[in-house]
């Protein structure tokens, strides 16, 4: 016990000592997602806000759509010819031209089918926008001459039950499984690769092979360490995320509110994830220790992202899993952290989840310190 | 000589798998018999040399004997406790040194030797009256607080050194000692294992270099391809002519006899 306490406390001051990891891994990440998503976030609402009237010429205004289409539009009059005027939208002077027939309100009430003409360019964004707004005035207001039935017509009722609440619920537990499975991952990779294959290709792991400590003491030691270290890089990843989103869906119409969750919400995908993260660690170091160089790790590795991978795509499509399911290790992880984020979080599968990852982290420990004990893949050069 | 025997040998054997390409080079032949048949014994107090041209087998025997590899046959038992059945027990008793056991570049001294003292259970009042005289004798106190990475070559061995006997071990195993230092690390170096056979230590070491051998040893085993053609006192071996002429003698009746 003393040995692995030695250990844990070589790595993290191997790693809490050196600025420059801390700030690589712990610091960096957040920050980045934070200020990448926020300003994404805020170019994304400039340009919903920023986007001006397209300017439109319309022959033969109909009287039944000039208060719709002028709200809408800068509708502009015409003192050129057409050729110059199609000349004008290509040169973004002006961005539509809307050609009615002559009476067209007439020719609708007479049971005719009058043509209207559109003339737009659709490699401008004005341009193409102007050319939908018309097309959708024009098609509420062919639904509202020849109406049939209506749909949710009346004004004062919320036909969409979802609250904002249960909306964000919705859109979290798509988004963050797969999100928090993929930087846990990454705050992984980045210490065990370094701690594990590096210190081999260096040699340094040898000169703790000749020293009483027990091989398992040195890979739980490893484990545990390691993935405290990574369980922050993933921390802070999530929270740079959780406070971007906000900014983020800000233009989607998607109000987020994070109050949707309660402490124990919270303390549940955090132990979910701390169970998920000794899985990837005990993974990691297994290849890494197979590896033979740092470089030769970050090749293995692939089919261990791509699993990861696949787990956490799973989880957007099993909506209502059976407790099968909650036994394949970091599956169960994301099925649990989907079911936190929707709301549908039940005891059972969360304690099961628990204890298959903790069982396979054992397992993949006790693997890690027979690798330890074999020259073969020690000392392989 | 000594009667107590702290390191006995028994028909140790190491082979290696060779490469395939390898293999049809060498007329179907499969392994690579790196140690064979090795027996001797070493005794308390005495440093004993393992000389051989490179690729002899000395370095494997050592790293047997530092329970870093295992034999496919035969034993060794240090101090009467077995590398093969109980190597945690062997790791306790003994000092290993190598070029190719490296200590992090990241850490200082200092830390290290915390650390390895740590590993082995050392006391904090014993490790830090250790840690005093042994910086204070490889002159490391100066540096003390300076990382890894910024040593030279000559000050990293001497960390070295000092960090493999933090637990005071009575068997010290040491390849190749002086590879690769100037003549005045070398020195301390050999200074320092007279120094500890002085205090009663046993030591090995391998090396290729006969006038260290000649310097040091109280007695050598000479091996060639894995096989211990000689082993005597330094002074009956050097009786008639010099440790290089007698080694010239042995090796080509040694790969003369199996031509």
């Amino acid at each position: 016990m003393k040995a692995v306490l030695a250990i844990i406390k070589k790595e993290f001051a191997r790693f809490f000592r050196d600025k420059r990891m801390v700030l690589t891994t712990i610091l960096m990440p957040g920050l980045l997602i934070y200020v990448v998503y926020s300003a994404i976030g805020a170019i994304t609402q400039s340009m919903v806000e920023d986007s001006a009237q397209p300017v439109v010429y319309v022959q033969n205004m109909p009287q039944s759509l000039e208060t719709v289409l002028e709200s809408v539009l800068e509708v502009r009059e015409q003192t050129v010819s057409d050729e110059e005027a199609k000349e004008q939208i290509i040169n973004g002077d002006i961005d539509a031209l809307v050609i009615f027939p002559q009476n067209f309100d007439g020719l609708t009430v007479s049971q005719n089918v009058p043509e209207v003409s559109i003339y737009y360019y659709s490699a401008n964004t004005t341009s193409s926008s102007a050319y939908s707004v018309v097309v959708s005035v024009l098609n509420s207001y062919e639904q509202q001459i020849a109406n049939i039935f209506d749909i949710n017509a009346a004004q004062d009722v919320q036909y969409d039950l979802a609250d904002s609440r249960s909306v964000s619920a919705y859109v979290l537990s798509m988004v963050v499984p797969m999100v928090l499975i993929m930087l846990m991952l990454s705050g992984c990779i980045s210490v065990v690769l370094e701690s594990i294959a590096g210190e081999k290709e260096r040699g340094t792991i040898a000169t703790l092979l000749v020293t009483p400590v027990k091989r398992s003491h040195l890979a739980v030691g490893k484990i545990l360490s390691l993935s405290a270290i990574a369980v922050l890089s993933g921390v802070s990843s999530f929270v740079g995320l959780i406070l971007s989103l906000p900014a983020l869906m800000s233009g989607s119409g998607v109000e987020f509110t994070l109050a949707a969750y309660g402490a124990l919400d919270y303390i549940g995908i955090f132990l979910v994830v701390i169970s998920t993260v000794l899985i990837f660690v005990g993974l990691l170091a297994i290849v890494s220790a197979y590896a033979k160089s740092t470089k030769e790790a970050n090749g293995l590795i692939a089919p261990v992202m791509i699993l990861a991978m696949v787990c956490a795509l799973c989880s957007m499509f099993i909506t209502s899993p059976s407790i099968g399911l909650y036994f394949i290790p970091v599956l169960n992880s994301t099925l649990c952290i989907a079911a936190l984020m929707a709301g549908t979080f039940a005891v059972m599968p969360f304690v099961i989840t628990m204890c298959v990852n903790i069982v396979f982290a054992a397992l993949l420990s006790v693997l890690l310190g027979v690798m330890f004990n074999s020259e073969k893949i020690m000392f392989n050069k | 000589m000594q009667d107590d025997c702290i390191l006995k040998v028994e028909h140790l054997t190491k082979s290696f798998k060779l490469p395939l390409k390898q293999q049809k080079l060498e007329g179907g032949n499969k392994i690579k018999v790196a140690v064979n048949d090795l027996s001797f014994t070493a005794f308390k107090g005495e440093i004993f040399g393992l000389l051989g041209p490179n690729g002899a087998g000395k370095t494997t025997t050592l790293r047997i004997l530092a329970t870093l590899i295992r034999p496919d046959g035969g034993d060794a038992f240090i101090d009467g406790v077995s590398v093969v059945s109980n190597p945690y027990g062997v790791r306790g008793k003994i000092g290993f040194l190598t070029s190719e056991l490296k200590l992090e570049d990241f850490f200082t001294p200092n830390y290290l030797f915390d650390f390895f003292s740590e590993l082995h259970s050392v006391p904090h009042d014993v490790r830090d009256e250790r840690k005093r005289t042994l910086f204070a004798r490889f002159g490391i106190d100066k540096f003390a607080e300076v990382k890894l990475a910024n040593l030279s070559t000559g000050m990293k061995q001497k960390v070295s050194i000092v960090v493999s006997v933090v637990h005071d071990p009575g068997f010290i195993i040491f390849d190749e000692p002086t590879n690769g230092l100037d003549v005045l690390t070398a020195k301390t170096v050999t200074d320092y294992l007279a120094e500890l056979r002085a205090a009663g230590k046993s030591i090995i070491l391998s090396t290729h270099i006969f006038s260290l051998a000649e310097k040091l040893c109280d007695r050598v085993g000479v091996i060639v391809d894995g096989r211990l053609v000689a082993l005597d006192t330094l002074a009956a071996l050097t009786a008639q002519k010099s440790l290089e002429d007698k080694f010239f003698d042995l090796y080509s009746e040694a790969v003369g006899g199996r031509a």
